[in-house]
């Protein structure tokens, strides 16, 4: 049987801007997310895209809904202990690659390892592993000004990678790409699924990467439509 | 660690600006603390000396100053009443007359002054018997006139050693002893037998001269002050009490108590005055790193959020903040102590010629002003920390 990484049920999420105008970001969302999915997420801007990425990232909470992840309640999951969750269990890629600008590729990828709690050896091997593999060996020691914006985001991928997480969102990976290095990513990201069985949710503009990926998912005015 | 040099580096001039706020806290605490520790130790000493005696001075003068004599038929009275030990009549005057027409000649610290004791007397002071020597011997009973025993301070400014001749006032005296540093005080004095002390003391008043010459000035009643010491077992302040019932209208009474209250009100007065500008100084500092951390936090509110985002604990974000505020407050502290400590080391070197040193440059609290910078660099740290660890994901991630 498929493990169920991550379980929506009936999520809303409202904004209230001021006295009179509020949003209403997610309008009861249901979705599921099973080990090994790799899907888009697609819809017009506005739609609740980002807001349900955060409220499945840990970094919001709904504010009605059940929400599962990898089998624990987080429904009214408190930021003390939501933050050992996203440290341990979900990874992010955003579009801005959002990077630590001081810190270099190497320093980057170990700061995730620490704050997952691996041991200082344990994040310098595995942090090398990974950069190695992302193909970034000979850049480890290059701040994110130094790197092209390709390299930044395979950076990202394998600081999101670092604590070997059972999902793994990315808000717009290929957002500030040109096409050829999109497509360079996107082989990075399917690779990673296909080789490693890594879950991914990727919330996306681009018709082209969401025909990439095995499912989308489409949302309107807050609710998952298709 | 690295990543909080880092960090500072971004902002150069204002890390530099900051850290500068803080160097002028901490120099301007060092060199008045210092100069505080300095009148705290003299205060100290001269506490311990006053109230080891009762000590008396002719009416209308107060301690060490002279304001007439007192005569010896007085001091014989006062030895007489009931729990008084011994009486020691002594004279104090100034090495060298004062230059009013040269202002290098103000000294902060003490200026060196002749002590004259009467060394054959069994007064002695309860606290301070004896004084640790350098090189020779105390002046004792059988001392003579022209033997004198020398603070180290004096013995530095006029290159003395044991041995060498030390004119006076146009008088040679011959230096029979140094004593060792005691940072008070003793160090500016010259300790000499009561009667030349006498003799120079009416040589350089031009009335008192006079009086002696035409015979109408005892030498034995030219006494500026004079120490009574008290029987074992003995209330000093009863002692006191007993000296000013019977001789309040000839001599000042100073009993030991009271001089000690009036001495600690004195110094806290004046450390308050010192350190309380000092602190005045700090506190703009402490601002100027709660500012600048305020303003790094929001500089900082996308590098937060993606901390956040990717497992960063809210201990771990205000922890990082806290310790770049104490660095920052580190590194002024240091340099300021440095600038401090050499600003007190040249104006010391100079004062050394000029009457004494006037700060005291303890490693203990050379060590505690730099604990003390780090300290107020984390207090100033808190706020913002707590306010960066309180950063709302969401809204720090709105920010990408």
């Amino acid at each position: 049987m498929t493990k169920i990484v991550a379980k929506a049920q009936g999520i809303k999420k409202s904004y209230k801007m001021s006295r009179r105008n509020i949003i209403h970001a997610l309008q009861g969302v249901d979705l599921e997310v099973d080990e090994g999915d790799f899907s888009a997420i697609i819809g017009p801007s506005g739609c609740g895209k980002s807001t349900l990425m955060h409220i499945l990232g840990l970094l919001d909470r709904p504010d009605e809904g059940h929400l599962e992840i990898d089998g624990e309640n987080m429904s009214q999951l408190k930021e003390k202990k939501a933050y050992r969750m996203r440290a341990k269990k979900i990874g992010f890629i955003f579009q801005g690659f959002n990077l630590i600008p001081t810190l270099t590729a190497y320093e980057n990828v170990l700061l995730a390892g620490k704050y997952g709690g691996q041991t200082m050896s344990e994040r310098r091997e595995r942090a090398k592993k990974l950069l190695d593999l992302l193909g970034l060996k000979d850049r480890i020691s290059h701040k994110p000004n130094e790197l092209s914006g390709g390299q930044q985001q395979r950076v990202a991928i394998a600081r999101a990678l670092m604590n070997d997480p059972i999902l793994i969102l990315a808000d717009e990976p290929t957002g500030e790409l040109d096409s050829k290095t999109s497509l360079e990513i996107m082989a990075i990201l399917k690779k990673l699924n296909r080789e490693q069985n890594k879950t991914f949710l990727i919330v996306t503009h681009n018709m082209d990467v969401a025909n990439d990926c095995k499912k989308i998912i489409h949302m309107q005015d807050g609710k998952v439509v298709k | 660690m690295i990543e909080i040099f880092r960090n500072m580096w971004r902002r150069k001039f204002r890390t530099f600006l900051t850290i500068f706020g803080i160097v002028i806290g901490i120099f301007a605490f060092t060199v008045m603390g210092s100069m505080a520790l300095k009148l705290n130790k003299m205060i100290d000493g001269g506490k311990k000396y006053i109230t080891g005696q009762i000590s008396i001075a002719p009416k209308g003068s107060g301690y060490e100053t002279t304001g007439g004599t007192l005569p010896v038929d007085t001091i014989n009275q006062i030895s007489k009443i009931e729990g008084v030990q011994a009486v020691g009549a002594m004279v104090s005057l100034m090495v060298k007359e004062p230059n009013t027409d040269d202002s290098a000649s103000f000294s902060m610290g003490p200026m060196p002054t002749i002590y004259g004791s009467d060394f054959k007397s069994a007064f002695k002071n309860r606290n301070w018997e004896t004084m640790a020597m350098k090189d020779g011997v105390m002046l004792d009973q059988n001392s003579k006139d022209d033997e004198v025993s020398i603070g180290i301070t004096v013995a530095a400014d006029n290159n003395l050693k044991v041995g060498d001749n030390f004119n006076i006032r146009g008088r040679n005296f011959k230096v029979v002893g140094i004593v060792d540093k005691t940072m008070t005080g003793p160090d500016q004095y010259v300790f000499m037998n009561i009667k030349p002390a006498r003799e120079l003391l009416v040589e350089s008043n031009p009335f008192m001269k006079s009086l002696y010459e035409q015979g109408s000035l005892n030498l034995e009643d030219v006494n500026s002050m004079a120490g009574v010491s008290w029987k074992d077992g003995v209330d000093s302040e009863v002692v006191a009490q007993r000296i000013k019932d019977q001789f309040g209208d000839k001599v000042s009474v100073m009993s030991p108590v009271k001089m000690g209250e009036m001495i600690d009100k004195a110094s806290a007065t004046m450390n308050s005055i010192i350190l309380g500008s000092a602190l005045l100084a700090l506190i703009v500092g402490l601002f100027s790193i709660v500012n600048t951390m305020v303003m790094s936090v929001s500089e900082r509110t996308k590098e937060i959020g993606i901390k956040k985002a990717i497992g960063a604990s809210p201990l771990s974000i205000a922890s990082e903040y806290t310790l770049e505020a104490g660095i920052i407050g580190l590194i002024g502290g240091a340099i300021g102590l440095g600038l401090g400590v050499g600003t007190a080391s040249i104006l010391n070197a100079q004062m050394a010629s000029k009457g004494g040193e006037i700060f005291l440059l303890e490693p203990s609290f050379m060590v505690g002003v730099i604990v003390f910078s780090f300290v107020i660099g984390v207090i100033a740290g808190v706020i913002p920390a707590i306010r960066a660890s309180k950063l709302k994901v969401v809204d720090a991630i709105r920010e990408l």
